[in-house]
């Protein structure tokens, strides 16, 4: 997987105490116990720290964080260009 | 028309400056000796010292996900509703949550959290201001996170009468049991406001002691060289239910809550009434609801800030009251003012003093204010049986609470 993908890992493991090993790119915010609060406060704490802008509604608790890592791979290589 | 129920404590929880849990709180303040500290929190300012909770890690004392989604007085109260909970021995994986209330007091709310929050708005603008910052902020949600934890859905709500917030929610817990609202109450009051801007409010308003250089010595209760509180932080809650459901389960009962009365000053917005007029409405009020006399109390856990105004007027009215007869403590002299907890953390350690007819010791009274004609109990705790016995708070606004216990059996 990506290095976008081991950064989101480890940003659900320090700031929301989600367990290492119930992360997979194809598990969503729901399996991981993440209710809709705290994906707002995971979309803000991801803004920050990669310098992105990202809509309010850019993942809903059905997403994977495979999902959202595409995304920032996508707005982190527009930004660079 | 039958007579009001009366209103067993059947379990406690604390957590404050002598530790984490009721037994740790308890042979701190038997111990005399003053938990006051220098704190990192306050590093800079004029008074940089508090009584502070020691080694709480809400990761591993609360929850996981704690540090992202409490305040410390969220933190606070979920530790001592545990234990209080476990003391009386129901369990609420069964119990029925709908008859379970939740009353807490406090003053302030999650202070730390919108100062941390506030420093990253001005420093980083709105994007890095957390979504989480309400919810840790308001002071109602610690009665909504307790709901939550202990599937309590109930009437639920916190109170806010300052430094009187503790016993308010005590009192006013009562009163919900009595009128069948709830079988249930997990009553009692939080604060964790240890905060730069708070203690910088409470110094510029004169309130706090500048005995920065000795800070075990500083918060002196009743003493002739008192000059002001010392900031604490903590929480107490008790488990209320009316005496004949505690009797029917077999309940251990720790104490009675026999009385409660409330009252407002209205006089000054912090200043206390001089005369105790209103005070002695409060105290009226409990000892008629318990059915006793004055002259019956023979213990006072009082508020006794160790500031030299309070301590002057609630000595004044104890006095008139009940001349010497009563063995009156205040136990900030260990644990600090603990603001919105105080009362409760208070009314926790009035009842243990009633079970184990033990009065704790004043800490640091060493040269007792001549002023204040009292039986003041210093140095060792004192055993003496307490049939009757009166916990005070006074909070600013001149909102006043005050609690009688009695023996449980």
């Amino acid at each position: 997987m990506s290095g976008m993908y081991e950064k989101l890992v480890d940003i659900l493991v320090d700031h929301f105490a989600v367990d290492r090993g119930k992360i997979t790119p194809d598990a969503t915010f729901e399996e991981l116990k993440m209710d809709s609060l705290f994906l707002v406060e995971f979309l803000l704490v991801i803004q920050s720290e990669f310098d992105v802008k990202l809509d309010d509604d850019a993942a809903t608790l059905t997403d994977t964080i495979g999902h959202v890592a595409a995304l920032l791979e996508d707005r982190t290589k527009a930004t660079a260009q | 028309m039958t007579a009001p129920s009366s209103i067993a404590v059947t379990g406690l929880g604390l957590i404050t400056a002598a530790g984490i849990g009721a037994e740790k709180t308890w042979e701190g303040v038997c111990s005399g000796r003053s938990a006051a500290a220098r704190d990192p929190r306050l590093d800079g300012l004029p008074v940089d010292i508090s009584c502070a909770v020691p080694g709480l890690d809400p990761a591993r004392h609360v929850g996981r996900r704690s540090p992202l989604m409490h305040d410390r007085f969220i933190q606070l109260a979920i530790v001592a509703a545990r234990e209080a909970v476990a003391d009386c021995g129901l369990d609420p994986e069964t119990w029925d949550g709908a008859r379970v209330g939740v009353v807490v007091g406090c003053g302030l709310g999650g202070i730390q959290t919108m100062e941390t929050q506030h420093r990253r708005l001005l420093e980083k603008g709105p994007d890095s201001v957390s979504a989480l910052l309400l919810p840790m902020l308001v002071p109602n949600m610690v009665a909504g996170h307790l709901a939550i934890e202990l599937r309590a859905t109930g009437p639920n709500f916190v109170t806010a009468t300052a430094c009187a917030s503790g016993g308010t929610a005590i009192g006013t817990a009562a009163s919900l049991l009595r009128d069948g609202s709830c079988d249930v109450v997990l009553a009692g009051g939080t604060e964790a406001n240890v905060t730069p801007l708070m203690v910088t409010g409470f110094h510029q308003m004169g309130a706090l002691s500048k005995r920065v250089g000795e800070p075990t010595a500083a918060s002196r209760p009743f003493d002739q060289d008192r000059d002001g509180f010392v900031i604490g932080e903590g929480s107490g809650i008790l488990v209320l239910e009316r005496e004949e459901d505690a009797a029917a389960r077999g309940a251990r009962v720790r104490a009675r809550l026999a009385g409660y009365g409330a009252s407002a000053d209205a006089h000054h917005i912090t200043a206390p009434e001089p005369e105790g007029a209103s005070v002695l409405r409060a105290v009226n009020t409990a000892l008629a609801q318990a059915g006793v006399g004055a002259g019956d109390i023979r213990h006072v856990n009082a508020h006794g800030t160790s500031t030299p105004l309070n301590d002057a007027v609630e000595a004044r009215m104890l006095r008139r009251l009940t001349g010497d007869g009563a063995a009156v403590t205040s136990t900030k002299g260990v644990l600090g003012h603990t603001l919105g907890a105080a009362g409760a953390i208070e009314a926790a350690l009035t009842v243990l003093a009633v079970e184990r007819s033990t009065i704790p010791p004043t800490a640091n009274l060493e040269r007792q204010d001549p002023a204040l004609e009292l039986d003041i109990v210093t140095g060792e705790p004192r055993e003496e049986k307490i049939e009757v016995a009166m916990s005070n708070s006074f909070g600013f606004g001149g909102q006043n609470a005050v609690l009688i216990f009695t023996p449980g059996s």
